[in-house]
């Protein structure tokens, strides 16, 4: 049914896409060259097409996602309310860490130069995790240097032109980085004692136990009636916990100012990589060493920086959701919920980082 | 000028500029559960049924090469994939006497499913890991349902852009006597 020159012209086809792929993945440069220059050539069309496609887009938007924006709006809405709290402990702790850093000259995220971006396109495929944004070479833009927003780690910019650039995605098949988890300490019962002398000399003592992660120390102006000053241990995020009463102790517990080299969090180094849209990134090659006693659901993801990472350390990625453990030497696998969502990204901060060994 | 425009390279250049443009701008938004539909893998099979297999395999080659310079995933991989696919749209085109719309509809619908199969198997076979898995089956069967309406538009398009008169194509393809 085919003749000869039908049949050699498909296999020719097929030859030529098959040198083309060999020639890609061993890195040519003529074919980053042509690639570069048709996306330079392609840019304005595509402008064009997303200044007269947006409305339908948007209109598309609004009639399938309507229910969810709204739902997802008040959830939102609860979220700030309850972080706005911790927001305020956070800052001066972030404040406290910059000046240990500063003063042990380590480097730290707020000295590395970073450019807002907006994403502008998303993936045209089904396979691949990538975003567009609107800043290129000319404002700085290298390949390999990494996307945060306000919540973590985006992804790295992976091609670069004159005015936008591909930034593929932590969930992307192809993103691997070295990491660390960090273990945080085990959340300690607060105990918040009252001691209150009343005038028929009979003594109540009131014990609240509240898990916590976070706590400060608030030292409260003594009480006319006191005879002690009260030392109050709260979560910076307090909640209702039942009251216990218990006998009146014999010692006042007093603040430690020794630190406990024990309740540090724990930091090992790892691998995360992507693994598609549809499935959770994961974390591997996780060392076991015997000051990481036990990996917990919930440790935080950060990344572990060093000379040729692409990342410096300190971005945080994600929580620990999943713990699969392996037999033999390969160690546990870390299933990891990023703490950026990356469906609905609209601004991305590109930190203009660059490894100071390539890697 | 006209002499220019009726060459098939300008003319397939000139559609394959434009389903790029829709496909990274309007489809690249216009997702349903994630999946983007495929405008340029249903140039390719149209361009298979209006010219048979071996302009349907330049055709989806050339489609598939203008949409690997947009993507990050290897320069060729697409090329190939649609290039087998529009070869293959041309062949099964070519076992019917006549191509009713429905016909396109299913040759569409075919290829569209076997293309989003062979996709991550081909990215696999060249070392690109982790485009396999049970999401493929959703992906396939979203965007083969989709190509089964879009097909038939794009056929007469094709038949446009590979400049073949109506007439021509209603004669049956010089293959059946070969």
């Amino acid at each position: 049914m085919f003749s000869m020159s039908r049949r050699r012209a498909v296999v020719l086809l097929a030859l030529s896409s098959i040198l083309l792929i060999t020639l890609d993945l061993q890195g040519n440069a003529v074919v980053d060259g042509v690639r570069r220059a048709f996306g330079t050539v392609f840019q304005p069309l595509q402008d064009a097409g997303r200044v007269i496609t947006r409305p339908i887009g948007n209109a598309w938007r609004g009639i399938t996602q309507y229910d969810d924006l709204e739902a997802e709006n008040e959830r939102l809405q609860d979220r700030i309310d309850q972080q706005e709290g911790a927001f305020i402990a956070a800052l001066a702790t972030a404040r406290d860490a910059q000046e240990l850093l500063a003063l042990n000259g380590i480097d730290d995220l707020t000295d590395i130069s970073s450019i807002t971006a907006q994403v502008v396109g998303e993936s045209p495929t089904n396979f691949s995790q990538t975003v567009e944004i609107n800043q290129g070479s000319s404002d700085g833009l290298r390949v390999g240097m990494p996307v945060v927003n306000a919540a973590g780690l985006v992804g790295k910019v992976t091609e670069v032109f004159a005015n936008r650039s591909i930034v593929m995605l932590a969930t992307d098949v192809s993103y691997a980085i070295p990491i660390q988890v960090l273990n945080l300490p085990e959340p300690e019962p607060v105990v918040t004692t009252t001691t209150t002398t009343v005038p028929t000399t009979t003594t109540t003592t009131t014990t609240t136990t509240t898990p916590t992660s976070t706590s400060t120390t608030t030292t409260t102006p003594l009480s006319p009636l006191s005879p002690s000053p009260s030392t109050s241990i709260a979560p910076v995020v307090t909640s209702i916990a039942p009251v216990l009463t218990v006998a009146p102790p014999t010692t006042q517990p007093t603040p430690s100012s020794v630190v406990d080299i024990n309740a540090l969090p724990a930091a090992e180094t790892g691998a995360f990589r992507g693994r598609g849209s549809d499935r959770a990134p994961i974390v591997e090659f996780v060392d076991q060493s015997s000051r990481f006693v036990k990996i917990k659901v919930g440790a935080v993801v950060i990344t572990a920086g060093g000379s040729k990472s692409l990342a410096p350390r300190g971005i945080v990625i994600g929580r620990v959701v999943k713990i699969v453990e392996r037999s033999g030497t390969s160690g546990a696998v870390l299933e990891v919920r990023l703490t950026a969502r990356l469906s609905t990204l609209n601004f991305v901060r590109v930190l203009l980082y660059q490894p100071a060994v390539s890697p | 000028m006209i002499e220019f425009i009726n060459r098939p390279v300008v003319r397939l250049t000139l559609i394959g500029l434009i389903a790029l443009v829709v496909q990274t701008t309007l489809l690249a938004d216009l997702k349903f559960d994630g999946i983007a539909l495929q405008i340029m893998l249903a140039m390719s099979i149209g361009a298979g049924i209006s010219g048979g297999s071996e302009r349907g395999a330049l055709a989806g080659f050339m489609f598939g090469l203008m949409f690997d310079l947009v993507l990050s995933s290897p320069l060729g991989l697409t090329a190939l994939v649609y290039g087998l696919v529009g070869f293959l749209a041309g062949y099964a085109n070519l076992l019917a006497v006549a191509n009713p719309w429905w016909l396109n509809a299913l040759i569409g619908a075919g290829g569209s499913a076997a293309a989003t199969f062979a996709y991550p198997v081909v990215a696999t076979w060249v070392g690109v890991d982790g485009w396999l898995t049970t999401r493929v089956i959703e992906v396939a069967i979203v965007v083969a349902l989709a190509n089964a309406l879009i097909v038939p538009l794009a056929a007469p398009v094709m038949r446009w852009g590979l400049v073949i008169k109506r007439r021509a194509r209603l004669a049956p393809p010089p293959e059946i006597f070969a």
